[in-house]
């Protein structure tokens, strides 16, 4: 197999790689912020269920998640049959939006009370100052945190060749098992970091823009 | 007072949230659930409804006997496979073929249904084929009495045997299993050799080392973090020697390691699945075409029927 044709297939599984971060990352951004407002409830009872919640995703293994609702609705008799793409996704979902909804909480908390003050003399609704004010400011301050996870979330990705979603490590390792060779396990390495290069940049572009907005 | 307002918005933001997904959710499984029983999906509650408890029925009547109609209601079989040569692998033209492959296309043929074939993690088979992932195990698979326990067998068609393979410059150092007192052994993990492994005593007293597939063994051993390597015979056969990336590796032939038998697995619920398996096997061993696909891909030397 020559070089062009296992980056042709492995460019396949990348292309798998591509499409989970890209869902998981657009869909958890808004779900995670609405958790964060679950998590900053006044209301006791949506409080407790969403700390419970974020508590037990992100106390059991990612791994462990995509397991659970691949083959668990099946194990219980139950007719349900998701995709396996489907099964990863939904895992990946709720997982990151868990990690998000802290990051942003982190974010507002440490915007300073007077500042809400400032605004309601100013005779500015909750909403107004919510996100006239503080948002912009919340975004400066996790952008590098959110630009951690972003990252980790390239790699984590791997994880769903656990129930054989063909991403970019099961493609390097079939054409390890198929064709004998060894190489391709390791060529994959230069796709994350081609890509994790390419969102670093985006990142800093991201935290330069923000400059505006510093105190 | 506004704080209040704003967190019982937000409250509202999250339930309907909550909800949003919720319904989304209940609503995938409805039209799963009537997509796996009858194909009927025309999208109202009530018909949705109605469906989901055809499907109940369905399925408390396959408690019963019918483990066969749940398969042949769908038109397809979905069979558990790794990829690899010469069972089931991918030619010139990237068409899956293989001994496995044709076998299971010919016997699928006689059954009237479809082969779909889906490829899974090996060590998560027996969760697979339970949870209804998939339908078969097709893949070389061994018959043992541990995985008797979680699944039936049909006929055996193919003896298989582990062997050790060994890079070439070491194999003189090997001649019986005593010789290996203290070496490091890589198998997969969950497979026929790990079991070959422990069941020899000299060989269960070595470093053991449980890899995630069978070719991962051998990057062990090509890598050197592993002495030895237990295989199954039909896999080392096609994989090492020339041409591969292990060229410089080969079976070692002074050891005998248990032999062992193939076979398909199938849910032990299903017993009529299990019987109309069988029946095809025997007669594609009988009118010769299941010894013509083991000549073509060179397991005649392990054919055992």
């Amino acid at each position: 197999m020559s070089f062009w044709e296992v980056t042709k297939q492995l460019a396949d599984g990348f292309g798998v790689t591509l499409m989970i971060f890209g869902i998981t990352l657009v869909a958890s951004l808004p779900l995670g912020l609405i958790m964060t407002f679950g998590s900053m409830s006044k209301i006791p009872p949506i409080k407790w269920l969403v700390k419970t919640f974020v508590w037990i995703i992100r106390g059991t293994p990612l791994m462990l998640q995509i397991i659970l609702i691949f083959y668990g609705p099946g194990l219980l008799g139950l007719e349900i049959k998701l995709p396996r793409m489907t099964a990863v996704i939904i895992a990946f979902i709720i997982n990151y939006s868990c990690y998000f909804s802290e990051i942003y909480r982190g974010g507002i908390e440490s915007i300073p009370k007077g500042q809400y003050e400032a605004g309601q003399v100013l005779g500015m609704t909750k909403k107004q100052i919510f996100f006239k004010v503080v948002l912009f400011q919340v975004i400066k301050r996790i952008v590098p945190p959110m630009g951690n996870e972003i990252i980790t979330l390239v790699k984590d990705t791997s994880l769903a060749r656990v129930i054989a979603v063909t991403e970019l490590v099961k493609a390097a390792e079939r054409i390890v098992t198929l064709k004998g060779l060894i190489w391709p396990l390791f060529y994959i390495g230069a796709f994350y970091l081609l890509f994790s290069a390419l969102l670093t940049f985006l990142l800093n572009l991201a935290e330069k823009k923000m400059n505006y907005y510093s105190i | 007072m506004k704080k209040k307002i704003f967190a019982l918005l937000m409250g509202a933001v999250m339930c309907m949230g909550c909800m949003g997904l919720g319904g989304c959710s209940s609503d995938e499984n409805s039209l799963n659930g009537s997509n796996s029983s009858n194909a009927d999906n025309s999208g109202t509650g009530s018909e949705n409804s109605d469906s989901s408890t055809d499907s109940e029925n369905s399925s408390s009547s396959a408690a019963g006997n019918s483990d066969w109609d749940y398969i042949s209601n769908k038109g397809e079989v979905v069979v558990g496979i790794t990829y690899y040569e010469p069972m089931n692998y991918f030619d010139e033209n990237g068409e899956l073929v293989g001994f496995e492959t044709e076998f299971t296309k010919a016997v699928c043929e006689k059954l009237g249904v479809t082969p779909v074939f889906q490829e899974i993690e090996w060590e998560k088979k027996e969760v697979e084929l339970q949870s209804k992932a998939i339908d078969l195990i097709w893949n070389g698979l061994t018959v043992t009495e541990d995985r008797k326990e979680n699944m039936a067998f049909s006929k055996t068609y193919l003896n298989n045997k582990q062997v050790i393979i060994v890079k070439t410059e070491n194999a003189d150092k090997y001649t019986d299993t005593a010789s290996m007192a203290g070496t490091s052994i890589a198998f997969e993990s969950g497979s026929a050799g790990e079991d070959a492994a422990k069941a020899d005593e000299t060989l269960a007293g070595c470093e053991l080392i449980g890899c995630s597939a069978q070719k991962d063994a051998l990057l062990e051993v090509k890598a050197g973090t592993a002495d030895l390597g237990i295989l199954d015979y039909t896999l080392a056969k096609a994989s090492i020697g020339e041409g591969t990336d292990y060229a410089d590796m080969q079976i070692l032939d002074s050891v005998e390691l248990a032999s062992e038998q193939y076979a398909v697995g199938v849910r032990l619920e299903d017993t009529e699945t299990l019987a109309k398996i069988n029946n095809a096997i025997d007669e594609l061993a009988q009118d010769g075409t299941l010894l013509d696909i083991a000549k073509k891909y060179g397991v005649d030397d392990i054919y055992a029927l």
